[in-house]
């Protein structure tokens, strides 16, 4: 028996922008290489949002995307470029030049982030890690003093770590592949960070491929991967994870990513590219319809069931 | 084979790309754990086990053990590297529970700067605080080289490369040389060899020192000098790099980049 304010998580994805991600705070992104929150990235950018303070392991267009938009003030991170197509030159362009605005980033690695995540999901203020040392990762601060310690095993084995700061979240986005009316979240596939960096978040805001009555999560708890009572916000997108690929939903369109990175290279280039894709389009349905039904069609994942396991007792 | 051509490289019937993935595919033993990136470090691990290794396990940093995949994954969290694997998590099983307590054998790096020691930028060129290019920055670079038993280091090279000093040490190699490692706090690892489009580099086990192993076919010890801007060492039996065989070029071509995604078409 559902009660009606829990269904009141349920919103549209511009009224969920503008709830959940003021000006100003430290937001995470989610999905190393696949499964991004991209539909809410998109409506950021279309909101205009400012200063953000933007999280994560891996990034790629996601943050290249807001970082040129002009919306990013710093960055607690550990990779951004576009993988197989290349350099992220709104990241460039912003790092080299101050355009649109400068932005710093706080560099870490991406077992470091993930761990600062885990860190602050857990409630403890900072998680220990073996690699690090050494580096320029532990020498080289930004803006935040310090950014990491070395500490000594004071239980006298003579190991050193790295001790990296807890990295908490105002909110954290995950884009899942289903969840119930409550926020139950099932994501499957590769996880990455998002396990802990979606704990991370003081609130919560889901976006999903699709919401299922609460007996098919209950049918298969171990898929999910954050609680509803967690969860604050839920929009529900279908392919809200485009051009990227969300697993046994649709596979990734190199032709978007290749063409944006194409495109990017130049400041006019990113202009008229985020015209037409970002600021010339309402919102998400209005996406999805330039995108048209036949290439989503092309998109869409071939059906490979997994075998199902008893669960009886 | 003509090895010592002077001026235009003999005609090949292989790229350079090709053979780069292909001595990646020789570091690997069988039986090893291999982490394993994007690109051609991704077709070397997958040659080796359609060849040499058929035992190797790749694992994959977004969370994919014992990958097999079907076609040739775009990135490191390609969908294509889930079905058929045998354990599915994410950043902290890969790294947490199979890198740092030391139960990867080998991982693959690439690099814009590497120095005599094999430490690795893949930060920024220039002065970090305003830099000439800015790169994509770690990643899990730093924790493989970190961690991993020893790491096989894969780029293309010139003079501007392969530097006295980088302008960021993201990745450790042997950081200052004999103990320096050690020094730091670093558990394990090391790079072991340096693969190019020009030859195979190896680090000398006293010294910690690169020194070239072997020039690939066309390829002189004065065109390795030309790209290196240190006095490069020169093993005293420098070799010429095993050109493909006829199956490696077949498996590689047919079986792990039939499309040309990263071997080029």
């Amino acid at each position: 028996m559902a009660e009606p304010e829990l269904h009141d998580k349920l919103i549209p994805i511009a009224e969920a922008v503008r709830k959940f991600i003021p000006d100003g705070c430290r937001l995470r992104s989610g999905g190393i290489a696949l499964r991004k929150p991209m539909a809410v990235i998109y409506e950021v950018m279309r909101q205009r949002k400012r200063d953000l303070t933007f999280l994560m392991s891996g990034w790629t267009e996601d943050a290249d995307f807001l970082i040129a938009a002009g919306c990013v003030e710093k960055l607690e991170g550990s990779y951004l470029g576009l993988e197989a197509f290349g350099l992220a030159y709104g990241y460039r362009r912003a790092v080299e030049k101050g355009i649109p605005r400068k932005v710093v980033i706080e560099e870490y690695s991406n077992f470091g982030m993930t761990m600062r995540f885990m860190a602050a999901a857990m409630g403890v203020p900072f998680m220990p890690v073996r690699s690090n040392l050494g580096s320029d990762l532990l020498r080289i601060e930004s803006f935040r003093h310090p950014k990491a310690a070395v500490l000594e095993d004071p239980f006298g084995s003579g190991d050193r770590v790295a001790l990296l700061p807890a990295c908490p979240a105002d909110v954290a986005l995950l884009h899942a592949q289903r969840c119930d009316s409550e926020g139950n979240a099932q994501v499957w596939g590769q996880i990455g960070d998002d396990l802990w960096g979606t704990h991370a978040g003081k609130k919560i805001l889901l976006t999903v491929e699709e919401i299922v009555s609460t007996k098919v999560i209950r049918r298969d708890p171990n898929r999910t991967i954050v609680p509803g009572f967690r969860v604050d916000g839920i929009v529900h997108v279908p392919f809200g994870g485009h051009p990227y690929q969300v697993q046994g939903y649709y596979d990734a369109d190199a032709a978007f990513r290749k063409d944006y990175a194409e495109r990017s290279v130049t400041l006019e280039g990113w202009q008229a590219w985020a015209d037409e894709w970002v600021y010339g389009v309402a919102g998400h349905d209005e996406y999805l319809k330039k995108l048209g039904e036949e290439r989503l069609n092309r998109l869409r994942a071939k059906r490979l069931m997994s075998g199902q396991v008893s669960y009886g007792y | 084979m003509a090895t010592d051509a002077p001026q235009a490289a003999p005609a090949r019937e292989y790229k350079l790309t090709e053979l780069m993935a292909i001595c990646a595919a020789r570091e690997i033993q069988d039986g090893e754990v291999a982490f394993i990136g994007t690109g051609l470090p991704m077709l070397g691990g997958m040659l080796a086990k359609y060849t040499r290794a058929p035992n190797c396990i790749m694992i994959f940093e977004s969370g994919v053990v014992d990958a097999r995949p079907r076609r040739t994954p775009l990135s490191i969290g390609d969908a294509c590297l889930v079905p058929g694997s045998v354990m599915l998590g994410g950043l902290t099983e890969v790294f947490g529970l199979l890198m740092q307590p030391g139960h990867v054998d080998v991982g693959f790096l690439g690099a814009a700067q590497i120095d005599r020691f094999g430490n690795l930028n893949t930060t920024v060129i220039g002065d970090y605080n305003a830099p000439k290019a800015r790169l994509p920055g770690s990643g899990g670079a730093n924790d493989i080289g970190s961690l991993a038993k020893r790491v096989i280091v894969m780029l293309k090279q010139d003079a501007r490369k392969f530097v006295p000093k980088l302008d960021y040490l993201t990745t450790p190699g042997y950081l200052d040389g004999p103990g320096g490692r050690e020094r730091a706090g670093l558990p394990r690892g090391g790079p072991s060899a340096v693969i190019t489009d020009l030859g195979v580099y190896r680090f000398d086990q006293a010294t910690k020192e690169m020194y070239l192993d072997s020039c690939h076919p066309g390829v002189s010890v004065e065109d390795i000098r030309k790209n290196v801007s240190w006095d490069i060492r020169i093993s005293p039996r420098v070799k010429t790099t095993k050109p493909p065989t006829k199956r490696e070029l077949r498996v590689l071509r047919t079986k792990c980049d039939p499309e040309g995604i990263f071997l080029g078409t």
